[in-house]
């Protein structure tokens, strides 16, 4: 008898499947030179939102109202006064009247590791003021240009990476925290559980994309954190009708019985012995998430149902770089193509893991 | 056929009954009075009241919900409190331009979609197959507003082929089309590729090209119209979304739709008309579902209905 409860507490064919399917599917997945892209490009994003006051080498909020709209590469040349090799920057200005002024009579390099503007970082433990890159002088290095209040705009993209992640995570987060479990429950009791449950998730879903994101931040208010919880919101029915598939494939396989005959209570069943093998495609659904939430959120700050100035939040660094568009559309280029890069990262993951965790393949 | 038309209206309706309720929730779960929200911020006491009187704010829940029902059902979803029309009107005032922004969208995206995937199936494993599905994937991974700001720059602003914004002529629905509908082209072009690799994979494939049927015949008179059953239907439930989707593309655009109204009255809390064009967007796309669940049956007889 001993044995047999043994036998049941025992998650009974997942070891062995799992040991011998585990290395197929990370050898499918290093093999697919998509995968490898994708996975650089989020493996860049989280360095840039880890090290983010440390890359950056200005801090998002100080501004400099006599360099406002400075392109990129304004003042930068690749030869010192004396010839050097480097990258070399000269004063630059806006007069309001004739427009970019470079000051070509000094320039001064660019180095590495460079002493800048103090910060704390990971929520006050280290306190540096080292940053990546830097000049060595009184001037100031816009790789990617200034926005109209004469911020540089790579710091702020660099300090506003955190922002789409977070959101990112929040809405898997809620998504895998809730509609999971529900869909999950939802679909191996069937009958009327089942039946109301998936009302609900019609319900949801019949707010197309965007919409029931913004019902929620109309209803609770406009802001950051509203939307990061809208966004996840949003998820949830994705995530329960996703869930629900495959539970209801899994839920009459053999070995569920096995656990059910074996004594096993249902919900013990249930997340012992169903979900663990339905997480394929959720993993799947969390990449192509995080890509989801990572547009929305944008698409929302864009509106200005998001994040208020001066958050470097990207969305809304498009938004502000809009209404400029004429005289310096860098201010919206970079934050899009930094949200194309981010997104297309997770969705080129998400791909490689579906085809990678396919078992038809 | 019947049974299941009627079978699928009768699962159309929970979801229309959802979203009222949570279109009625909305005004009641927002913080704050529900009067005072209803009458616009700025409305004095008498306003607020005579709004509490009018809609019977005071009443229960159910009574008011009865009350909301019946209004939908007679087209009554209040006044904007912001130009003091009633939100039928402007929604009938507005919504056909978000429904002509939204057809000229889907048909690009097929087209241009559904070209991209026959090449891409054509070529598979070439450069022109990875080519264009990193286009494709590109498309889906673009926020839309940041293609829209990019096509004005270069095509209206820079080289002035197109106006920047507003609606008229067919040259104004041009770039708010194409920006609108390219993440559906993208997601059509992808589908298109993967459903003919299937299709061109199966017997009756190798039958006609075993009769002798050159490449072409084979593609367009075999395998496109299989292959394209799925990609139709995406194709009809995206239409749905981007009813939704134009809530951007419509503000950078300027577009005079349901979607920039949407955006203004959050914005400006006006909100019987963020209910009034929230119901009218989900409900559309509800329809647009049905239809398409419906449609899908039609064109392809192995659909069984039970």
């Amino acid at each position: 008898m001993t044995d047999t409860n043994g036998a049941a507490d025992r998650p009974a064919p997942k070891p062995e499947r799992q040991r011998r399917q585990a290395p197929r599917w990370r050898r499918r997945l290093a093999r697919n030179p998509l995968a490898i892209i994708g996975l650089g490009l989020i493996s860049g994003f989280l360095v840039i939102v880890l090290f983010a006051p440390f890359i950056a080498p200005y801090m998002p909020q100080t501004q400099d109202l006599r360099t406002t709209y400075v392109p990129p590469g304004a003042g930068v040349s690749f030869r010192g006064p004396d010839g050097q090799a480097g990258i070399w920057v000269s004063p630059v200005q806006r007069s309001p009247v004739r427009g970019i002024e470079i000051n070509d009579s000094v320039a001064y390099p660019v180095k590495l590791f460079q002493r800048g503007p103090a910060y704390e970082w990971l929520f006050g433990l280290v306190k540096s003021d080292l940053h990546l890159f830097g000049v060595d002088g009184p001037v100031r290095f816009h790789l990617l240009g200034t926005d109209e209040q004469g911020r540089d705009l790579f710091s702020r993209l660099v300090h506003g990476a955190w922002i789409s992640l977070f959101i990112g995570l929040i809405s898997v987060g809620i998504g895998l925290g809730i509609g999971a479990p529900v869909g999950a429950i939802s679909a191996f009791m069937g009958g009327w559980v089942d039946m109301t449950v998936q009302r609900v998730v019609d319900t949801l879903l019949a707010f197309p994309g965007i919409l029931l994101a913004i019902v929620l931040v109309a209803t609770f208010g406009t802001g950051l954190t509203n939307l990061m919880i809208a966004v996840g919101i949003a998820a949830i029915p994705i995530y329960a009708r996703i869930i629900r598939g495959s539970v209801l494939s899994i839920r009459n396989r053999e070995f569920v019985e096995a656990a059910g005959a074996l004594g096993r209570r249902r919900m013990g069943t249930l997340f012992k012995h169903v979900i663990p093998n339905a997480l394929a495609p959720l993993i799947v659904q969390s990449s192509l998430q995080m890509a989801i939430a990572i547009l929305f959120a944008a698409g929302l700050g864009f509106l200005g149902l998001g994040a208020k100035p001066p958050q470097p939040e990207w969305g809304l660094m498009l938004a502000r770089g809009r209404e400029y568009l004429a005289v310096a559309p860098h201010v919206a280029t970079f934050p899009g193509v930094a949200i194309i890069l981010v997104v297309l990262g997770f969705n080129l993951l998400g791909d490689a893991l579906r085809d990678a965790l396919d078992p038809r393949k | 056929m019947t049974q299941y038309t009627l079978r699928r209206l009768l699962v159309a309706l929970p979801s229309l009954l959802g979203v009222l309720i949570i279109v009625f929730l909305m005004v009641r779960l927002a913080p704050g009075d529900p009067a005072q929200l209803l009458a616009g911020e700025f409305a004095d006491a008498a306003t607020v009241e005579r709004i509490r009187e009018r809609f019977g704010l005071n009443d229960s829940m159910l009574v008011q919900f009865q009350r909301f029902i019946t209004g939908v059902a007679q087209g009554d979803l209040g006044r904007s409190t912001r130009t003091n029309r009633p939100v039928t009107t402007e929604l009938i005032d507005f919504f056909p331009n978000t429904v002509e922004l939204a057809l000229a969208s889907i048909i690009f995206a097929l087209v241009v979609g559904i070209g991209l995937g026959i090449l891409s199936a054509l070529k598979s494993n070439t450069w022109i197959d990875a080519l264009s599905m990193i286009l494709a994937l590109i498309g889906v991974s673009m926020p839309t507003f940041w293609f829209g700001l990019l096509a004005i720059r270069f095509f209206a602003v820079e080289m002035p082929l197109f106006p920047v914004a507003g609606r008229g002529t067919f040259s104004h629905l041009v770039l708010p089309a194409i920006t609108l509908g390219l993440s559906s082209t993208g997601i059509i072009a992808r589908m298109t590729r993967s459903a003919l690799l299937e299709v061109l994979g199966q017997d009756y494939v190798r039958t006609a090209r075993a009769k002798g049927g050159t490449p072409r015949s084979i593609v367009f008179k075999h395998a496109l119209r299989n292959a394209l059953v799925p990609v139709l239907t995406v194709g009809g439930l995206e239409f749905g979304s981007l009813l939704a989707g134009a809530v951007i593309t419509e503000t950078v655009f300027t577009w005079p739709g349901v979607g920039r109204m949407l955006v203004t009255s959050v914005l400006s809390r006006d909100y019987p008309v963020v209910q009034g064009t929230v119901l009218l967007i989900a409900v559309a796309f509800i329809l647009v579902n049905l239809l398409v669940d419906l449609i899908y049956g039609l064109i392809d007889p192995r659909i069984r209905y039970d």
